[in-house]
C-alpha cells in the first residue's frame, strides 16, 4: 500500500493549475488531484493510461455539461454521454483488475481518496440540491427554470455516481445496471478484439453455467440460430454436417419410428410409395406373364424342365424369351442431360451419347413436368429395342438393349446405380461436363452391366436336387420294395393254387390263396375236414418253404352235395369193389345211409370198404347187410338109368329152393356139374351128362334166372368113387350145384 | 486435355430465330421456312476456347427449346443443369424487346451461376443506322450474368459464331473461378 485512506487530500496541489473556485468544480478538482497522485506514486503503465484517460475523460464530462446544459433537450443527451464514460472508464477498470492484482490495489486508494473527498465537497453538493428541491416543489416554475435546475446538478450527478463507485459494488452494480449494454455495445464498436479477448476467457464457462442454471432459456436463445449455423456451415464446408450427422441418421430415424410411426410413414410416403409402386408394378407384371403361360403346353414343359434341373422357373423363362444384347450403358446427369459415364460395345454402330443423353433427357424432363410429378420415366421402349431408365439422385442410367431384357438385370442395373450413388454421389452431384473429373470406378462400375446377368438361382440348387432325389426316394423305393414284395407272394400264391388244384379231391373246390403280412393264408370251403386237413399240408409244404406261416382259414361245411353225384360215386365205388374176387355187393343209397349187401368174404376188405363209403360227402352211415360166406346148395337132381329126363315131380322143390337161392343172392353164380353112374359107354355117359345139364339150367331159367349166372361143367366125364359095382346105384346119377362169386360182374 | 461437355439453352419468344442461330451455328446453313419447334431439340457442336493455359475444346449442347407463347410457357426442367443460356429476341417485333428480362429472370432462377448473352436476331432486315438505336434503347442491365448484347443474323449469319463462342469463354471462365 502506497497511500493510506488517512492522507489528507483538499491541501494536495496539482500541478494542471485548474483549480476552479466554483462549487462544481471542486470535486472535479479533488477527483483529479486524486488521480495524479496514485498515478505518481502508482508508477505503473499499465494503470496510468487509464487514469489519465479517465481524469481527462472526467474534465470532458464537465466540459460537455457546461457547454449543453443551457438547452434541455440536451439533457437525455448528456446523461448518456456521461454513462458512456461512465461505462469506458468501469470497463477499463475491470479489464485492469482482471488484468492485475496491482491494479486493484490502486483502484482501492483511489476508491478510498474520493471517499474523503466526499466530506469535503457534500456541502455544496446538498446545496444546489436542495435549492432544486424546492424549485421542482414549486409547481408555478416554468420548465427553463426546471432545466436550468437540473442542468446544474448533473455534473453533481456525475459526481454522485464516481462516489457512489466508491461506496459499495452492490450499488454500482445498481447504477450502471440500465446503460450497461449500451455500455458494452458502444465499447465493442470501439475495439471488437479486446472486448472479444476480455469476454472470451469467461464465455465457455459462462455458456455452461447458463446452462446448468437455466438449460430452457439457452435452449430458447440459442435455438433460432442452429437452422442458420448449420446452413452457414454447410456453406463453409459441405461435407462437415454430413460427417457429423451421418453415423447418427440411422439411430435418429429408427427412434423417431419407434415415436412416431405414423409421422415417419406420413414423411416417407411420396417417396417410397412410388419406388414400391413402381417396383409392384414389375412384380405384378412378371406374375401375370408366368401365370398366362402356366397353364400352356410349354409352361407345364418348362414346370417339368424347372422340376428336372433343379432351377427355377422364371429363370427358363429368361432362357427361353429371346436373348437380348446390350447396345450402350449411359450414366447421365438427371438435370442437364450430360453424359457423365458412357459404354459402347464395341462392333456396334456408334451411337451419339450426348445427343440421346440430352433428348432422353428432355424426355424425361417432359414427362415428370407435363404428365406425371413425382413418378419417373423408366422404360423407354421402341419396337425390337428398349431403354431402361433407372434413376438416383444426381444421375441417372440409361440402358440400349436390343430385346427383352429380364428383370434380373434391371435389377442389376438398378444396384449397380446404387453402388455408385454411394460411392461416387458427391463427384456426381459436382459435375460439370468435365469428362476428366468424373471417377475412375464408374466406369468399372457400368461395365459389370456389360457382363452377362449371372443369376444366383441359375446354379443348379443341389438342394433342391437332393430334395428331389429324397422325395423320389421315399416314393420309389418303397414301391420297388413293395412289388418285388408282391411279385415273390403272386409267386407263392401261383404255386400254391396250382399244387392245391394238383391234388384230386382238392381241385373242384376253389381255394384262394394270399401272401400276406409274411403269412400264407387260404381261404375257402371245403364240405369235409378231411380236405381242409389236406389242402393244410399242401399249403404248409410250401409255406414253409418260403418262410411264411401258414393261416388256414379254410371252412368245413356241409354242403348240400348233389345227389346223382352221390350216388354216382357210390356206384362208381360198388362197382370198383366189385372187382375184386372175395366181394360182391350192391348198394343203395337212401339220404346220409349207404347199405351195403352181398358177399364180403374177407373182413379186411369189408373194413376198407366201409371206410370208402363214409369218406364220401352225404354218406354219413353205412349199413353192412353182407354174407362172409359163400351159402352152400346140398341138392341134387338125380336121374333115371339111362335117361336125362328131368322128374319134375320128384325135384320141385329142390329146383325151387335152388332157384330161391340165387334170388336171394343176386351176386351169385352157379356152376352145374353132372355126375355119371358108370354103366355103359363113356360116351353114353357125357351125353347123358350134358342133357341132364341142359335139363336142369333150362328149368332153372325157365323160372326167371339169367342163363350168365349158370355156368355147366358138364363135359367131363365123373364117374362114381367106387366104379367097381355091378349095381348101377340111381345115387351116382345126378347133377350138382356150386355157387360162386364170378371176378368181373361187369363183363 | 479433355473434353468439357456444357449445356446451353436457347430462349425467346416464338419465331425469333433461335432455331435458325442454332441451324446456323451448328450446320452453318439458313431456310427462310420457318418451322415451330415441339418441345426441345438437342444439337451438338465442338468450339475450341483460348483460356490462359491452353486451347480448350468445349462440346456445347445446344438445347434449343419451344419458343413460348401467351399460351404456353417453358418447361423450367429443360433448363436445369445449363450452364449458358442465348436469350433471343427479334429486332423486328418490339413485343420481344419486353419479355427478353423475363427469359433471363427464368434462366437465373434456375442457373444463378449460368452466363447470358443476349441476340437480338434478324439484323439483315434492319438498316445499319437504325439498329445501333435500337440497340442503345435496349438496356436490359440489372442482371450481372449478362455477358454481352450482340445484334445477328441466322441469315447471314452474323455474330452468330462470335455470340457461341464468347459464351462458350464465358462458360470456361466461371468454371474455372
Amino acid at each position: 500500500m502506497k497511500s493510506s485512506p488517512n492522507r489528507p487530500t483538499p491541501d494536495t496541489n496539482n500541478g494542471n493549475g485548474s483549480s476552479a473556485a466554483e462549487p462544481i468544480d471542486e470535486p472535479l478538482d479533488v477527483l483529479l488531484d486524486l488521480l495524479l497522485d496514485s498515478k505518481a506514486e502508482a508508477n505503473s503503465p499499465a494503470t496510468q493510461p487509464t487514469l489519465i484517460e479517465q481524469s481527462d475523460l472526467l474534465s470532458e464530462t464537465s466540459e460537455q455539461v457546461e457547454e449543453k446544459s443551457p438547452e434541455p433537450s440536451n439533457i437525455s443527451d448528456t446523461v448518456r454521454e456521461i454513462s458512456e464514460q461512465i461505462k469506458t472508464e468501469v470497463e477499463e477498470q475491470i479489464k485492469t483488475e482482471v488484468e492485475s492484482e496491482r491494479t486493484e490495489s490502486i483502484l482501492e486508494e483511489t476508491v478510498a481518496d474520493r471517499a474523503l473527498s466526499r466530506q469535503t465537497i457534500t456541502p455544496e453538493i446538498i446545496e444546489p440540491a436542495q435549492q432544486l428541491a424546492l424549485n421542482l416543489d414549486t409547481e408555478t416554475a416554468s420548465t427553463e427554470e426546471l432545466a436550468n435546475a437540473v442542468n446544474t446538478l448533473l455534473p453533481l450527478v456525475v459526481e454522485l455516481l464516481q462516489f457512489k463507485l466508491n461506496d459499495s459494488k452492490e450499488e454500482i452494480i445498481q447504477t450502471i445496471k440500465p446503460v450497461i449494454d449500451r455500455l458494452i455495445e458502444e465499447r465493442t464498436v470501439e475495439d471488437l478484439d479486446k472486448m472479444a479477448v476480455a469476454i472470451a476467457k469467461v464465455l465457455p464457462s459462462a455458456i455452461r453455467q447458463g446452462i446448468s442454471l437455466t438449460p430452457e432459456e439457452i435452449a430458447r436463445a440459442i435455438a433460432p440460430e442452429i437452422a442458420l449455423s448449420i446452413r452457414e456451415q454447410i456453406r463453409l464446408d459441405a461435407d462437415a454436417i454430413s460427417r457429423t450427422l451421418g453415423p447418427e441418421m440411422g439411430k435418429a430415424i429408427k427412434a423417431q419410428i419407434e415415436l412416431e410411426r405414423d409421422a415417419m410413414v406420413d414423411a416417407l410416403y411420396p417417396v417410397i410409395g412410388n419406388t414400391i409402386s413402381k417396383y409392384m408394378v414389375e412384380v405384378v407384371r412378371e406374375i401375370n406373364r408366368k401365370v398366362e403361360t402356366t397353364l400352356s403346353p410349354a409352361g407345364i414343359k418348362r414346370k417339368i424342365k424347372a422340376k428336372i434341373q433343379g432351377v427355377s422357373e422364371a429363370e427358363l423363362i429368361f432362357q427361353e424369351s429371346v436373348g437380348y444384347h446390350i447396345r450402350a450403358i449411359f450414366l447421365i446427369d438427371k438435370d442437364s442431360g450430360l453424359i457423365i459415364q458412357e459404354i459402347q460395345i464395341p462392333g456396334e454402330k456408334h451411337l451419339d451419347a450426348e445427343m440421346i443423353a440430352g433428348m432422353l433427357t428432355a424426355i424425361r424432363s417432359f414427362a415428370n413436368d407435363c404428365i406425371t410429378s413425382g413418378s419417373e420415366l423408366d422404360l423407354i421402349d421402341y419396337g425390337d429395342w428398349q431403354i431402361p431408365l433407372e434413376v438416383a439422385g444426381y444421375c441417372y442410367i440409361a440402358v440400349v438393349v436390343a430385346g427383352e431384357p429380364p428383370p434380373q438385370f434391371i435389377a442389376k442395373i438398378r444396384q449397380v446405380l446404387g453402388q455408385i450413388v454411394i460411392e461416387h454421389g458427391n463427384a456426381i452431384q459436382k459435375y460439370e461436363g468435365n469428362l476428366a473429373d468424373v471417377p475412375l470406378g464408374v466406369k468399372q462400375k457400368l461395365e459389370q452391366l456389360v457382363e452377362p446377368v449371372e443369376d444366383s438361382s441359375s446354379k443348379p440348387s443341389p438342394i433342391l436336387l437332393w430334395l428331389l432325389i429324397f422325395f423320389l426316394g421315399i416314393v420309389f423305393i418303397p414301391w420297388g420294395i413293395i412289388s418285388y414284395r408282391a411279385r415273390i407272394a403272386r409267386n407263392i400264391e401261383q404255386t400254391v393254387a396250382v399244387e392245391l388244384d394238383a391234388a384230386p379231391e382238392l381241385s373242384v373246390y376253389r381255394l384262394d390263396p394270399q401272401v400276406k403280412d409274411g403269412k400264407l393264408m387260404i381261404s375257402g370251403r371245403v364240405p369235409s375236414d378231411y380236405l381242409r386237413r389236406q389242402a393244410a399240408e399242401i399249403a404248409g409244404e410250401i409255406a414253409e418253404q418260403n418262410e411264411l406261416r401258414l393261416d388256414n382259414r379254410i371252412f368245413t361245411v356241409n354242403v348240400p352235395v348233389n345227389p346223382s353225384s352221390i350216388t354216382g360215386e357210390i356206384e362208381r365205388l360198388t362197382d370198383l369193389f366189385n372187382r375184386q374176387p372175395q366181394v360182391a355187393i350192391a348198394t343203395d343209397y337212401q339220404p346220409k345211409t349207404l347199405t351195403v349187401k352181398g358177399f364180403i368174404l374177407e373182413p379186411t376188405v369189408r373194413q376198407n370198404i366201409y371206410r370208402t363209403f363214409t369218406q364220401i360227402p352225404g354218406v354219413e352211415q353205412v349199413i353192412f347187410n353182407t354174407v362172409e360166406q359163400l351159402p352152400a346148395i346140398g341138392q341134387r337132381i338125380y336121374f333115371e338109368l339111362n335117361s336125362s329126363q328131368l322128374n319134375f315131380a320128384d325135384n320141385f322143390s329142390k329146383i325151387n329152393a335152388v332157384r330161391n337161392l340165387l334170388e336171394q343172392y343176386p351176386q351169385l353164380h352157379l356152376k352145374l356139374t353132372a355126375r355119371s353112374d358108370g354103366m355103359g359107354s363113356s360116351d353114353v355117359n357125357r351125353r347123358l351128362g350134358r342133357e341132364r345139364c341142359q335139363k336142369v339150367k333150362a328149368a332153372l331159367v325157365a323160372r326167371g334166372i339169367k342163363p350168365a349166372r349158370l355156368i355147366t361143367n358138364c363135359n367131363t366125364l365123373i364117374l362114381p368113387d367106387n366104379p367097381t359095382s355091378e349095381d348101377a346105384s340111381w345115387s351116382d346119377r345126378y347133377v350138382s350145384f356150386e355157387p360162386f362169386i364170378p371176378t368181373n360182374l361187369s363183363q | 486435355m479433355s473434353i468439357i461437355t456444357k449445356k446451353i439453352c436457347l430462349l425467346g419468344d416464338f419465331n425469333v430465330g433461335k432455331t435458325s442461330l442454332v441451324r446456323r451455328f451448328v450446320e452453318d446453313k439458313f431456310s427462310d421456312r420457318y418451322l415451330s419447334t415441339v418441345g426441345v431439340k438437342v444439337s451438338r457442336k465442338s468450339v475450341n476456347v483460348k483460356t490462359k493455359i491452353e486451347i480448350q475444346q468445349i462440346d456445347l449442347l445446344v438445347w434449343d427449346l419451344e419458343g413460348n407463347t401467351k399460351f404456353k410457357s417453358i418447361t423450367p426442367s429443360y433448363l436445369k443443369g445449363a450452364s449458358g443460356s442465348i436469350v433471343v429476341a427479334d429486332l423486328t417485333r418490339a413485343g420481344t424487346f419486353k419479355n427478353l428480362n423475363q427469359h433471363i429472370k427464368l434462366f437465373l432462377e434456375i442457373n444463378p451461376q449460368g452466363a447470358v448473352i443476349i441476340a437480338l436476331n434478324k439484323a439483315d432486315l434492319i438498316p445499319q443506322e437504325k439498329l445501333e438505336q435500337l440497340v442503345k434503347n435496349y438496356q436490359a442491365h440489372g442482371f450481372k450474368r449478362i455477358v454481352n448484347i450482340y445484334t445477328t443474323s441466322a441469315k447471314t449469319g452474323e455474330n452468330v459464331d462470335n455470340m457461341f463462342d464468347e459464351l462458350a469463354t464465358a462458360i470456361i471462365d466461371i468454371t474455372h473461378q
